[in-house]
């Protein structure tokens, strides 16, 4: 199991939801989801996971609103040699705003960053991955 | 300084280095394996040239994960299937090792055997990632693709500039006993093997990315001479000076390339003195590819790309040459590559090409049809 610092989960979520926002963990299946809420109200859900690029995992954090938007992604800890541009902004920001019916394929919706090809590819799955799980969780009322 | 206070330098050092991130969880010890390896068919044009065909290579990765710092990487190729005595082709022979001791996302220090980060072949060489069989004929006789020396440097993403990031090295030199009229600085190469370390070398990178865009600029400056008095003892004696520049470009179903490079071989003239050569003083040239994936219109919902390409390569290895050296018009050379690049994934490709190699003197022109399998995971 990839641990993330959790000094940069913390500095993840203030980016994302403000730095007051109240963090409570919950456990669906056997994964841990994030719940952000601020007084009364709930403002979203977020997720740390891992993927392999080519040998290194990549460990990202995935956020979304109550509507089941993505909100944003985070790079936490990148550690192959090559690829590194998936933690630029300019890459990241592509997947605002998606829900889980949206293809989030590379070469699609989704633009390439050519020699990263293999982060890139990497990092889209897993986002896709984690979002159709997070809006499936809240649907079902399994995360509420 | 004594040697007990250098090695209490080094544990500080050490010590400050471990405490750049506190708190962070181990990462656990791994041994990870990987591959690329492409096959291909050529048949070239002409009497007496029946097709072939070659396990051209067989590479194998092998990385281990020390901690969250400390990695080796390496690949281990096999060119041409096997290695038999006193037949040619079959090489056996590593193309990268190298320890990375990762300080932060600005920072790697990197050492051991490592590819010059020149162009765009030669640090992204696995098949599924560019059109047509064979690699571009440039990155073989300009940038000696797939080229590795040994060295040391630093390698990281540009603090505080989104886009920006760099490659610095400082490595072995060439030799220019191996320098030749046809492949340029080719056969300068010491690729790891007891290699001279006469003419340390500069090389690095710099790259900025946006999604769908990589604009690169890459260097080599070192000397060439390898203490041989007749090019001078110096450290940067034969010089040779390296200049490349290239952009990626992908938008909708279109892909564009361009490379372009320059080496400089100063003493060009007393190296084919030396060696009885006919060594450019200036090896230039570049090329333009554009490719448009038939699957973006015809189905559109697929992961999968059919890339229909066409690239056309112009350079010469004596594009210049200095005085008393001849100059060889075949060597200006002209080459147009169309093809398609079927990817059911993106890390496996199925590739067919047809190449036409021409040259300035309009002499042992051919053309070439190959095709052929890549993979890389």
């Amino acid at each position: 199991m990839i641990q993330a610092p959790p000094a940069k989960v913390a500095a993840s979520i203030a980016r994302l939801f403000g730095p007051h926002a109240r963090v409570d963990t919950l456990h669906v299946d056997s994964a841990a989801v994030l719940r952000i809420s601020a007084g009364d109200s709930l403002l979203g859900f977020a997720q740390v996971g891992s993927v392999i690029g080519k040998d290194q995992p990549i460990t990202f954090l995935v956020a979304i609103d109550p509507a089941n938007r993505l909100k944003d992604v985070d790079i936490l800890v990148y550690r192959e040699p090559y690829g590194g541009e998936v933690a630029y902004e300019a890459w990241r920001k592509q997947f605002r705003g998606k829900a889980a019916a949206d293809p989030l394929q590379v070469g699609r919706d989704i633009r390439s960053i050519s020699g990263a090809t293999i982060s890139v590819h990497a990092v889209t799955a897993g986002v896709r991955r984690m979002l159709t799980e997070l809006t499936a969780w809240h649907e079902s009322g399994a995360i509420r | 300084m004594s040697r007990a206070l250098a090695r209490g330098a080094v544990v500080a050092l050490l010590a400050s280095v471990a405490t750049l991130r506190p708190g962070r969880a181990a990462a656990q010890e791994r041994t990870t394996v990987g591959g690329y390896g492409e096959v291909h068919y050529t048949n070239r044009t002409g009497p007496d040239t029946p097709g072939t065909v070659d396990l051209k290579r067989f590479v194998v990765y092998l990385a281990h994960t020390f901690n969250d710092q400390i990695a080796f990487r390496s690949e281990l190729e096999v060119e041409d299937a096997k290695l038999e005595g006193a037949q040619p082709g079959g090489e056996v022979a590593l193309e990268q090792a190298y320890l990375d001791y990762r300080l932060s996302d600005a920072l790697t220090l990197r050492s051991g055997l490592i590819l010059p980060p020149v162009g765009v072949i030669n640090e992204t060489h696995e098949p599924p990632t560019f059109n047509g069989v064979d690699r571009p004929a440039f990155d073989n006789d300009v940038i000696p693709t797939t080229w590795r020396e040994i060295g040391v440097g630093a390698v990281g993403r540009a603090p505080g500039v989104e886009g920006v990031s760099y490659r610095v090295y400082l490595v072995n030199g060439l030799r220019s006993a191996g320098f030749s009229a046809a492949d340029g600085i080719r056969g300068g190469r010491q690729e790891g093997r007891e290699a001279s370390f006469a003419n340390p070398s500069f090389t690095g990178r710099l790259e900025w990315a946006r999604p769908g865009l990589k604009l690169g600029g890459s260097f080599w400056y070192g000397g060439t001479a390898d203490a041989d008095p007749a090019l001078g003892k110096g450290a940067f004696a034969a010089p040779i000076t390296l200049l490349s520049a290239d952009a990626r470009y992908d938008v909708g179903a279109f892909l564009f390339r361009a490379v372009a490079a320059s080496i400089w071989v100063s003493d060009a003239e007393a190296i084919n003195t030396r060696y009885a050569a006919a060594v450019g003083s200036r090896i230039a040239g570049g090329y333009l590819e554009a490719a448009y994936n038939l699957l973006h219109a015809l189905a559109p919902a697929s992961s999968q790309t059919l890339n229909a390409f066409v690239r056309h390569e112009r350079y010469d290895t004596q594009a210049a040459v200095p005085a008393g050296t001849a100059r060889d018009e075949t060597l200006a050379r002209r080459i147009t590559t169309f093809g398609l690049s079927y990817k059911p994934t993106y890390n496996t490709a199925f590739k067919g090409d047809y190449q036409l190699l021409r040259n300035k003197a309009g002499s042992g022109e051919a053309d070439v049809l190959s095709l052929g399998i890549a993979y890389q995971f």
